[in-house]
Order: structure tokens, then sequence, then C-alpha cells
């Protein structure tokens, strides 16, 4: 919406609306995480086509997706953020290897992606040539500012926990009711601040750095629910498989939040870079 | 839904972070501890002046006949300046609820200062500068009062002995005072913890070792963050909570104590960050992060303590 021209928007926002067809993000190398302006998977011109060559992995919902959007090095002799291009591909073109990845939990839910002379069209191109950086940052941050993680997420999970709590905890226990409250505290304050966003961005305010402060703030609060579960269960926080399997699960998938995009550690780079302006360095 | 400020609400509060950046510097707060007062004369007149004082109080008292949204970034800028002094007892509380008696129009004008006494501390926070102490159903006023040596040189604690009572109720918006405190005093430790964090950063960029601004290192980056990130989210709860209680929403009590009990935190968590980024000179007199970091480990147990206040929060959602 935001950098697509009038004829990709038209092709694609459809389908991607009524989920007709799925999308999975190929942006992370085996050598190119954190890192990610490191990526050597290469996208070269011939004609009104781009070749693709190359290897992505933590691919999310790759497994079953009919497209994905990555970014490629198209211009080898840049700096390392410029000279990167991004494009969408069909995933059924031939040259394409798809290897779904085992997860924690035991579900396939990303892969690794082969790319061996995979021929797109240049009106694959989302954004400008060698702009692929910009357009993927962009993304970034509407992804880790307010769509990623809906609010209700969490305040429909604490509920739950709350649930839990009244029918199987010890109420004497007070570090146990207090945890409680305070994952309640945390999933209405994130609720509210989340209603602030989107009331500044209504009003012009758009959402910058600040975006990296909500993937800290859900991706902590979603291990502690789940934490605070497994507690009460005791025993049964052992089993894979039962009555409680959900809050299982849920723990297992919480944990992988502090890192898919962008680990924590890396989200608290930008906030002291771009929002408090320390010096840059590592 | 809407959730944001109007731009009248965001000018006035700009127009108080101006007025404070040039009449209540560090030199100020200083001041006001070294001389024993925790108070600043001229800067109360200009507050008064500029209807900081009576923002909650009616129009037809002769105040700004604002509510708690209206001033809830004023709470915020005045903990951002370290203002010392019974600030936010005399106008959150004493001035609007004392309005319509024969105190109100010196408490609007200033020309009287007024502080609270309205919790189970045996301590009364403000009394040597503060012509009246207001408790939940009185006045007091002509009493003597013996220093108790409060941490905060700017909100210096007192004993207090004889004087003569009245009857009075200290009820703001149909809320007890010290729950309308303890709002206030949120607002207050988020302004504080934002000037700490501010303090800090212009330091990290300053500050340099192994050849490099020590805000270039990531454990420095980390521990600022981590500060700015409770802060950030301690904000919006608290401005929900100015709602509620603006509105009479059966929910105030509860999010009052939410607010209080993330920003007490918030602004723990700043100043023990913030220290540890200082340094040595996180630890000396000289330095002007003490003012914030006092002012923080007082309020924040004032008028209820994180925990009790979480406690609150607690008794409301967890309970069928």
């Amino acid at each position: 919406m935001e950098v697509g021209t009038e004829e990709q928007k038209a092709k694609f926002l459809p389908s991607m609306a009524s989920s007709e067809i799925v999308w999975g993000q190929a942006w992370s190398e085996p050598n190119a995480g954190s890192d990610l302006a490191g990526i050597r998977s290469k996208a070269t011109r011939d004609g009104d086509d781009w070749i693709l060559n190359g290897q992505k992995i933590w691919a999310s919902r790759a497994v079953w997706a009919d497209w994905c959007f990555g970014i490629f090095r198209t211009d080898p002799t840049a700096d390392r953020h410029r000279g990167l291009t991004f494009i969408l591909c069909p995933l059924d073109l031939p040259g394409i290897t798809v290897r779904p990845i085992a997860q924690l939990d035991g579900d396939t839910g990303f892969a690794e992606i082969f790319f061996d002379d995979v021929r797109v069209p240049v009106a694959n191109t989302l954004g400008e040539e060698n702009k692929g950086w910009n357009v993927a940052m962009a993304t970034a941050g509407f992804e880790r500012g307010v769509s990623l993680r809906s609010p209700a997420r969490f305040g429909e999970a604490v509920n739950r926990l709350i649930h839990l709590w009244r029918t199987y905890a010890d109420p004497t226990d007070t570090a146990l009711s207090d945890a409680v409250t305070d994952v309640w505290m945390q999933a209405e304050g994130y609720r509210l601040h989340t209603y602030q966003t989107v009331t500044g961005m209504l009003e012009g305010r758009p959402i910058g750095a600040e975006a990296s402060l909500n993937k800290i703030f859900w991706s902590e609060m979603d291990v502690r629910i789940h934490e605070i579960a497994l507690q009460i269960l005791g025993p049964e926080a052992e089993r894979m498989e039962g009555p409680f399997e959900r809050w299982v699960d849920g723990f297992l998938f919480s944990l992988s939040g502090p890192i898919y995009a962008g680990t924590n550690e890396i989200q608290r780079n930008i906030i002291a870079d771009r929002v408090l302006q320390l010096p840059k360095g590592m | 839904m809407k959730f944001s400020f109007t731009e009248d609400q965001r000018m006035f509060a700009a127009g108080l972070k101006d007025l404070l950046a040039n009449e209540c510097t560090p030199t100020h707060v200083r001041e006001a501890w070294e001389n024993h007062t925790g108070h600043v004369p001229q800067l109360w007149a200009r507050l008064a002046d500029m209807g900081v004082l009576s923002m909650l109080v009616p129009e037809s008292a002769g105040g700004m006949g604002g509510n708690f949204v209206d001033a809830i970034l004023l709470f915020q800028e005045v903990g951002r300046a370290g203002v010392p002094g019974p600030v936010l007892e005399h106008m959150a509380v004493a001035a609007p609820a004392l309005a319509n008696t024969s105190w109100g129009p010196s408490l609007v004008d200033g020309s009287q200062i007024a502080t609270l006494w309205v919790d189970n501390s045996p301590y009364v926070a403000h009394a040597q500068v503060a012509n009246l102490v207001l408790r939940n159903d009185s006045v007091i006023t002509g009493f003597s009062s013996s220093d108790a040596h409060g941490i905060d040189g700017g909100r210096q604690l007192f004993t207090i002995s004889g004087g003569t009572e009245m009857g009075a109720s200290a009820e703001v918006f149909g809320l007890a005072a010290s729950d309308v405190m303890a709002l206030a005093s949120a607002a207050y430790l988020i302004g504080a913890s934002e000037r700490m964090i501010e303090v800090a950063a212009e330091y990290a960029r300053q500050r340099e070792q192994f050849g490099k601004p020590i805000g270039s290192f990531q454990a420095v980056k980390h521990l600022m963050s981590d500060a700015l990130l409770k802060v950030e989210f301690a904000k919006a709860p608290t401005y929900r909570a100015a709602w509620s209680a603006s509105t009479g929403a059966a929910t105030a009590i509860r999010d009052i104590s939410m607010a209080k009990a993330l920003a007490s935190e918030a602004a723990y968590r700043a100043s023990r960050s913030t220290m540890q980024v200082h340094g040595g000179i996180g630890y000396t007199w000289e330095a002007d992060l003490q003012l914030w970091m006092k002012k923080s480990w007082a309020l924040m147990r004032a008028y209820g303590d994180a925990t009790f206040h979480r406690r609150r929060v607690g008794a409301s959602v967890l309970n069928k």
C-alpha cells in the first residue's frame, strides 16, 4: 500500500485481504540474521527478468505460502544497505526448493528456500531498484508497531490465565496473584498503548523507531503470561498433550517472540540509537 | 475510540514546560533544598498566574475549570522539572476541594499554600511552607512543625502539633484525596523518569571510555532502552486513569492504582539505570540526577506504593 504501483496494488491486495494467496517472508539467510544487511542472495538482470540465486532461511509461512516477498542483492558494488531490491516471487516456479524446518513445538511453519536460476519479471520489483532496504525497514516498522500482534490476543490469553488461576491456584499465594495481576496490567497497558499509537497515526504522527518498544513489550509479556500459567499447572505443564496442551504449546511459541521480527536485543539497539539518540556502534 | 490530547491541552503543557525550563532549573531546585524550605516562591507566583495552581478549580470559583485530563500533562511537566514544594497537593487536591470555602480565593491566587495529610503516614510533607494542612475531613491551621528529615529536599517531611482544626472535605471529583494524589504522583513520576533518561542519555553521549562515548556500548544502550520501555508503557494507563477519574468511571480507582503501580516501578527502574549509566558521578551530591532520583524514591512510596496499588488492581480483576 505504501510503495506498490497501482498495477501491483490491483493485482495483489484483493487476494491478500481475502487470504486467497498466502505470503511468506524471505529475508534472513544462514549468515544474515540480526545483521540482515549482510544478505548475499542475488538478483541479476536479464532483459525484463530478474534471475534469482541464493538461500533464504526462517522464511515464515513459506511451507504453505503461494508467494514470497524477499530482498536480494542487485548491486554488489554498492554499500551493504544499498544495492538491495525488494522482489515478489511465486513459490511454484522452476528452480525453487522449499525445505520445511521443524520448530521447537514440532510444527513446521518456517522453511528454507533455495533459489536456483529462478526467473521473475522485473515488474515484480516492489519500490525502487536498489532501495529494497528502505522498503524492508518500512514494512518492519509497521510490523513491530501495530500489525504483528493485536492487543486482543493478549487480553484473551490473560483472561484464560485468570480463569486458570481461579480454578487451580492457591488464592493465598500472593506472589502468584501479584504475578497474574501484573500480566493483566501489561495486557491492558498494551491495549491502551496501541489505541494511543493508532490515534497518533490517524492524526498524522507516523510511527517511528518507537515501534521497537512495542515489539519488546508484547514478546516479553507473552512469555511471562505462559510462564505463570505453567507455574499454576505444575506437573501438567510437563505434558505436550492433554487438557492443557494449549498452554504448553503457547509457551513454546511465545519463546520465539523475543527472537523473530528482529531480536529484542536488536530492538534495544534501535531504541537507543534512534529514540534516545545514543551514538552508533556495537 | 480516540486516545489523544487536544491541541489546547498540548499547548498549555508546552507553555508550562517552557516556563519551568527557565524558572525551575536544577539551580533553583538545589537552592530550595539548601535553604531548607523546599519551595521556590517566585516560581509559585508564576504557576498561580498561569492558572496551573487553579487548573482543577471550577470557573465559578475563579479557577480554570479543568478536569484531570487537562491537568495530567501539567503534573508530568512539573515532574520533568522536579518542581519542589507542595504543588501537587495544592493543585490536585487542596485548591479544588476548598474552592468554595473561605480559603478558596487565597488558594486560587496562590497567596496561601496548602499541603495534605491524608494517609497513615506520621509525617506531613511540605508542612513548613504551608499555611494550612488539609486532612480527609478537616483543615488544620496555626500548627507548629518539626523537621523529620526527608530524603528529598524538595519534599521535606515534618511532624506537626498544635493548631486549630476545622471541618472540611478533601474530595475532588468525588474521589478521595489519596487517590487523586496517586494519580497526580503517577504523572509526576513519569515526567521525572523522562528527565532522568534524558540527562543520562546526554551523559552517555559525552562521557568517553575506551576511546568512545559510553552510549555506543550495547550494555549502556540496553539499560537505557529498558528504562524507557517501562516509562513509555506507564503513560497510556496514566492518561486513561485521568480520563476515568474525570468522568466518574466505575473503574476509576482500579485505573488510578494501575497507573500508580506502573509509574512507581518505571521511576524506580529509571533511577537505578540512569544512576548506573552515570557511574561514580551518579553517586555524588554534585550530579543533578539526585534531584529526580530522590523525588522518585519519595513519591513512589507516597500515596500507596506499587505493591499496595497492584493488589488493589488484583482485588478488582482477579475475584469473580
